[in-house]
């Protein structure tokens, strides 16, 4: 008889989400559910009636990771709308930029999917904060990837969280030559530290797909071979950048593109009926909790095509490189694989920036309300945005977030696996669920924590 | 290295209302010209990911973390909190990192100060903008704070600070500050 176990909240990854699984008696998935309980609202609201130079910005905070992507994939959908070509050597700050977000993103992944994987020839699972050699140089590699791809985002974007270079209409400012040398350089550093990186991470994931089982909280749990595997197709829009419904012959079509809601596609009201208090961290949700993804999942399920697909880097990987892995073992190998392809695109990005060159389009059209798009390909998949614009006002948008994609699609990748890996299974999509706030409160048994300090 | 001897962080979400008060108080900021070892960041809800994780303590001697913190005063009122005095979790749920805290990591060996401010409305999970008016006010009074920890001096004095809260408010909520 089928069990259902919930694992909330998912950790490791940005933002609250939960797995709500149907298991049989040996532990398998039958149905999984894997559904976003961060609640964002609005900001479609939000943006109605602001000019096209805010709105980027309020998309920008919708998320504490991608702000890069949203900021890019929003202020391009606003050019898309209001049909401004921007120059040349603005495109390449931007491609500049997303590259540098790209990297760093890759790194931070590496820590957090490196304490599910195990040193090779032992059975010591890694902590990347570990002291210990061999470790510590990995941890210290890893920092320094991160470092620089947030220091050339920081050359590139002019701040390296949330950019305030870019514009309606191109950049700001172009960097000055000293800048693109610097840049230049940091990436002629960061290229033999990836490829060491992406060669060990495969390494590791190698050794781990071997294995014949592996241990989940003291569980030990046998490892498919079809860890992750699922029969949908793969979106990308992109190798590395993006497209946007200004281009001759744009790679998203918005008409193959339906949403529909979470209650058609989750399982309804159940009961938790298996407890497990040894999973890591913390255990599972109580027997007896009353779960119901149709009514929590706080996103609609986006369609291309009829079905849910894959983005990330697998999808551009299969797109544009025949890559033909499945599972989870296969998109993490994708994942690194674009390691080094980041500092080779951006050397090209690089060489081919003139710092002299004009950064702001001549004219900058008001709108006229068509409907415009553009999509981001963001760490973790395609971002696209729709904007319309009308006399410099916004009267709609809307964000497509990468995690949205995936979310039907991880779903359907949990089913087959043992419960014990479902968030494995769900690392491997690199989740970003949007951020909630980030308000620091009173403990819990209400005791004042500080002293005013100015009355 | 990405970040000097001293780092200002403004930590918040600005479509939270007044949880955008960090990220105010960096704009502010950015106005006044500061030593070339102080680094001002708008964080937004990348604090954990993008600074704490990234700090070295062999460079970052410092680090200023400007929020909001709901500690049961007035709205606008502005305290001083180390790492020890925060409750687990706040800065890390919302990113799930290792659920361990990247402040404790670096506690001991970078100076950490969270200059807190009590909050008046946060619309979590609804989005709204813009700070409160007790909010706004607070802003110039919590840059002087900051500067005061990182040891630059403007030439205005805490004595100041109180004499200018008196100006805002009414007669009655001198009295209530003062009882306090």
């Amino acid at each position: 008889m089928s069990k259902v176990v919930e694992i909330s909240p998912t950790t490791r990854h940005e933002g609250h989400s939960k797995l709500v699984l149907k298991v049989n008696d040996q532990g398998i998935i039958e149905t999984g559910n894997w559904c976003s309980i961060t609640p964002v609202r609005g900001v479609e609201k939000l943006a109605v009636g602001k000019t096209p130079e805010q709105v980027p910005k309020i998309a920008s905070r919708v998320c504490g990771i991608c702000p890069i992507a949203h900021n890019l994939a929003a202020t391009e959908a606003m050019e898309a709308s209001i049909k401004c070509e921007i120059p040349k050597d603005a495109l390449m700050l931007r491609h500049i930029l997303q590259l540098a977000n790209r990297l760093h993103s890759i790194a931070l992944h590496d820590i957090l999917i490196l304490p599910d994987l195990y040193l090779p020839g032992t059975e010591v699972k890694i902590n990347p904060f570990t002291a210990e050699e061999p470790v510590r140089t990995v941890a210290k590699r890893i920092q320094r990837l991160r470092e620089i791809g947030q220091t050339i985002g920081q050359i590139a974007g002019g701040d390296c969280i949330h950019p305030r270079n870019t514009r309606i209409g191109g950049m700001y400012r172009n960097v000055s030559e000293q800048a693109k040398t610097k840049m230049y350089d940091l990436a002629k550093e960061g290229l033999p530290l990836a490829k060491a990186q992406m060669d060990l991470m495969i390494a590791i994931l190698r050794n781990y797909q071997a294995r014949e089982s592996v241990d989940v909280g003291g569980m030990k749990v046998a490892l498919p071979k079809t860890l992750g595997y699922h029969n949908q197709g793969y979106l990308a829009t992109h190798a590395f950048y993006g497209c946007s419904s200004l281009e001759e012959c744009p790679s998203w079509d918005i008409n193959r593109f339906k949403e529909v809601r979470p209650w058609d596609w989750y399982m309804g009201e159940m009961e938790v009926s298996l407890e497990e208090p040894r999973y890591p961290i913390g255990g599972t949700t109580k027997l007896g909790t009353k779960v119901n993804p149709q009514m929590e999942a706080c996103t609609g399920i986006p369609m291309y095509d009829g079905q849910p697909v894959e983005v990330g880097p697998r999808a551009r990987l299969v797109t544009y490189k025949n890559f033909d892995e499945k599972g989870t073992v296969g998109q993490n190998i994708a994942r690194e694989m674009e390691y080094t392809d980041c500092f080779y695109e951006m050397f090209d990005c690089l060489e081919a920036l003139n710092t002299n060159g004009k950064v702001v389009a001549d004219y900058i059209p008001d709108g006229d309300g068509s409907l415009g798009w553009a999509t981001n390909e963001a760490p973790r998949g395609c971002d696209a945005h729709i904007a319309r614009v009308k006399d410099w006002k916004v009267q709609y948008f809307s964000m497509l977030v990468p995690t949205t994609w995936n979310f039907a699609t991880c779903s359907a990748a949990l089913q087959g696996a043992p419960w014990q890996l479902a968030e494995v299974i769900m690392r491997g999509y690199d989740p970003c669920v949007s951020c909630a706030t980030h308000m620091i409160v009173l403990d819990e048994e209400n005791k004042v924590v500080a002293q005013k300090l100015i009355q | 290295m990405l970040y000097p001897e001293i780092v200002i962080a403004g930590c918040g979400n600005p479509l939270f209302a007044d949880d955008g008060f960090g990220p105010a108080v960096i704009e502010e900021m950015e106005k006044l010209s500061l030593p070339d070892n102080v680094m001002i960041v708008d964080a937004g809800l990348g604090g954990p990911h993008f600074i704490f994780t990234l700090l070295d303590p062999e460079v970052t001697k410092k680090l200023v973390i400007v929020d909001i913190a709901d500690y049961g005063a007035e709205p606008g009122s502005i305290t001083k909190l180390r790492v020890e005095d925060l409750p687990p979790g706040a800065y890390r749920d919302a990113h799930s990192w290792d659920l361990s805290e990247p402040l404790q990591r670096i506690k001991d060996r970078v100076d950490i100060t969270i200059v807190g401010v009590q909050p008046a409305r946060v619309t979590a999970p609804e989005f709204e903008e813009g700070l409160s008016e007790k909010l706004q006010e607070a802003i110039p009074k919590t840059i002087r704070v900051i500067l005061e920890i990182i040891g630059v001096d403007y030439g205005t004095t805490i004595i100041n600070l109180q004499e200018e809260r008196r100006q805002h408010g009414t007669a009655e909520t001198c009295s209530s500050d003062e009882s306090r």
